[in-house]
């Protein structure tokens, strides 16, 4: 019974662990890709939450059926929920902070630019 | 039981390793080549929480503890390079 248990939650791990790879590949590629950074800040949170947050809870899951790491599992099983966590919460406050930052101080440029609705709230010119 | 577990895991994750590194190296050329420093922030950041990820699975692999603590860590610097990298260019000065 406790060996079905485990591999259940091993398959559920290595499902969510494809997950983050193929999330991760994807954003490592339209990182590439974008034209500016306003486009990239989407790559940027594909690739924290996708690509990092979902392999870790994966990653914990692996760890919480791996019989063969002994007592060592629960360690590592708190230590990856924990980062994911963590991840969660910072990856998307650390990317508001700096599109915020960037859009103030205007040190990157718009240059493809199709709409710019803040912009147009304060009466400027549209793009 | 008849399936081997370690077998399963360890071949698995070995292999996830590999496309790791590529996402790690195609990061690396966003931020060698970005044309301004938000560009290069981001990229950094993406690449850390990556590395993050890369670091707990790699744990599991090699059975050793001593990584976990390096990716809190690391989670937790790259939200402060974020915030002082935001604070820098909107107020031209790192505060005291």
């Amino acid at each position: 019974m406790i060996d079905i248990l485990n591999l259940i939650l091993i398959i559920i791990g290595k499902i969510l662990v494809v997950i983050g790879l193929i999330c991760d590949l994807a954003a490592s590629i339209l990182m590439i890709r974008f034209p500016n950074f306003y486009v990239r800040l989407h790559a940027l949170t594909v690739g924290s939450i996708g690509g990092a947050f979902v392999p870790m809870i994966g990653a914990g899951l692996i760890a919480l059926g791996s019989t063969f790491l002994g007592n060592l599992r629960w360690f590592l099983a708190g230590g990856s929920f924990t980062t994911a966590f963590f991840t969660f919460i910072l990856g998307g406050a650390g990317s508001h902070a700096i599109a915020r930052a960037t859009y103030r101080s205007k040190s990157a440029v718009m240059k493809p630019c199709y709409v710019d609705q803040l912009a147009e709230d304060k009466g400027g010119t549209e793009c | 039981m008849l399936i081997n577990i370690e077998n399963l895991v360890t071949t698995f994750l070995s292999l996830s390793i590999a496309v790791y590194i590529v996402s790690f190296l195609l990061y690396l050329i966003r931020i060698l080549k970005g044309p301004t420093i938000p560009d290069m922030v981001i990229a950094v950041d993406a690449l850390g929480y990556d590395l993050a990820a890369f670091f707990v699975i790699l744990s599991i692999l090699f059975k050793t503890p001593i990584l976990i603590g390096c990716a809190i860590v690391l989670a937790l610097w790259i939200y402060a390079i974020d915030i002082y990298v935001s604070k820098y260019l909107e107020f031209k000065e790192l505060g005291d």
